[in-house]
């Protein structure tokens, strides 16, 4: 099918990319990484407080490191008119997005991996007693933030003050995400760990409804 | 009659807050208004 | 314009009539006194609000499919007048709460759901006023305010489930649960008032826009 072609061809194009300079990953690890020691710093957390809030600061820090990450996603494509060639080039333009969109997943997943010892270690929580659904909450949490955050960010690359716009925009759309995500993955890592499955559904129902919405509007997010 | 005076700042304000709004909405739509009759007769006089 | 003003008359007519059946018509609480009696327009407000949301969604979408400017003037009048009740809505919530309760906030389910819901809209107006191009500006924030809409259930849902996982005082609990009939009735006939009233906020607002328009379209004919 042409637009799964299409898809692997641009999402092969984004992946290359960003490991020609990988600027994008580390930056984003780092951010990450600061802002939760700014948290210790700030909240002083014991070890049960830790527990409690641990996760939501992870998924804090998550979301605004993407908010960050996810600027470039189609500025970069305004410096030489890319994104013109590009929808020449795809018969259907969610390939486009849905590219971008695998892409931004994927990199914010590695972030998120990347994070995790240093999250278990700076906050004294075990994470390898679920792990699994600990990366299934990451998966569905993140593809949650790009799909939100690929439309998004079509839409902020054509206004001004777009640095300060695209959070602006993004954060409150994405508070569902923050709830569940942080509330799902408080409960894993517990000291009884809980698999709340209604979160995950939750997560999972939040990502379709997006992705639907972003297969039916995103020609008009390209429109010139 | 208890709680008399939160309820009567309740109403005050919120009623307030409508009224501001159609305030502004009024003038700057009859300022706008003024600005098409001027242009208007600007158009209309020889060029 | 005699519309205009035979509709402001009505929509006055029947608010007043709203606070004086709530004042007067209404029984008193037994437990929280007068301050209940916000209640009417508080709730009657909210309501509003939300179906004036709704109209906005309506023309998010007719104008993404038609691309006729009236269906952008209805969606920025209508967007306006819904954050203007929900700012009410905030604003006397509080009010009632605080000699009630003794807080002035709480991060329940409907509170948390109505700021959230504020913040959107406030993004939406935001994102237009960043754009300059006409039409630009038009499609994006209908774009952005068809994703905003679709987003409200899920934040609702999405906070009420994380409310159950942590309980909080809930302001209005028993709200309709059981209400006196005459109350009812009282109750109703303020949403009908806060719906007229409303209508003639967003008829007004959608008038302004209009005439926005004209002044443009003389002025490019003034320079030409």
């Amino acid at each position: 099918m042409s637009l799964l072609s299409n898809t692997a061809t641009l999402l092969g194009k984004e992946l290359r990319t960003e490991f020609r300079s990988r600027e994008l990953l580390t930056t984003t690890v780092v951010f990450i990484l600061v802002v939760l020691i700014l948290f210790s710093f700030a909240i002083n957390p014991t070890s049960e407080e830790s527990r409690e809030f641990g996760p939501g600061l992870l998924w804090l820090a998550i979301l605004f490191a993407a908010s960050l990450m996810l600027q470039p996603c189609f500025l970069r494509e305004q410096t030489n008119d890319t994104l013109s060639s590009l929808r020449l080039a795809v018969d259907d333009p969610f390939a486009i997005f849905l590219a971008k969109l695998i892409a931004n997943t994927l990199f914010l997943l590695l972030t998120e991996i990347l994070m995790l010892p240093l999250f278990a270690a700076f906050y004294n929580i075990p994470i390898l007693p679920k792990l699994y659904y600990l990366l299934l909450v990451l998966l569905l949490g993140s593809l949650g933030v790009s799909v939100a955050g690929t439309a998004l960010s079509a839409i902020s690359a054509q206004a001004r003050m777009r640095e300060l716009l695209l959070p602006l925009l993004l954060l409150p759309l994405l508070t569902p995400v923050l709830v569940v995500s942080a509330t799902v993955t408080v409960s894993l890592l517990d000291r009884e760990p809980v698999v709340q499955w209604k979160g995950i559904g939750f997560l999972a129902i939040f990502d379709l409804i997006f992705l639907t919405a972003l297969w039916l509007f995103g020609d008009y997010l390209l429109e010139e | 009659m208890k709680n008399l005076g939160s309820i009567f700042a309740a109403y005050l304000i919120g009623w307030g807050v409508f009224f501001l709004f159609y305030l502004s909405i009024a003038k700057r739509t009859s300022d706008l208004r003024a600005e098409i009759e001027r242009l208007k007769n600007s158009l209309l006089r020889p060029k | 314009m005699v519309k205009r003003v035979i509709f402001g008359t009505l929509a006055l007519l029947f608010v007043i009539a709203g606070a004086y059946a709530a004042f007067f018509i209404a029984p008193t609480e037994r437990t929280m006194g007068d301050i209940q009696r916000i209640f009417y327009f508080h709730v009657g407000s909210a309501w509003a609000g939300m179906d004036v949301f709704f109209v906005c969604f309506i023309g998010n979408l007719l104008y993404v499919w038609r691309r006729d400017p009236k269906y952008d003037s209805l969606g920025v009048s209508c967007a306006e007048v819904g954050l203007v009740l929900t700012t009410v809505v905030l604003i006397t919530g509080p009010i009632w709460a605080h000699p009630v309760w003794g807080i002035w906030w709480t991060w329940d389910a409907r509170l948390t759901s109505t700021f959230v819901l504020w913040l959107l809209y406030v993004s939406y107006l935001l994102l237009r006023s960043l754009i300059e191009e006409a039409d630009r500006r038009a499609l994006l924030s209908a774009l952005f305010g068809i994703f905003a809409y679709i987003d409200v259930p899920l934040v609702f849902f999405s906070i009420r489930w994380w409310r159950t996982q942590h309980p909080a005082p809930v302001f209005m609990g028993g709200e309709g649960s059981g209400l006196d009939p005459i109350m009812k009735k009282v109750f109703f006939f303020n949403v009908l008032a806060m719906h007229i009233f409303a209508a003639f906020l967003v008829a007004e607002r959608y008038v302004l826009e209009r005439t926005k328009h004209e002044v443009e379209l003389l002025q490019h004919e003034a320079e030409a």
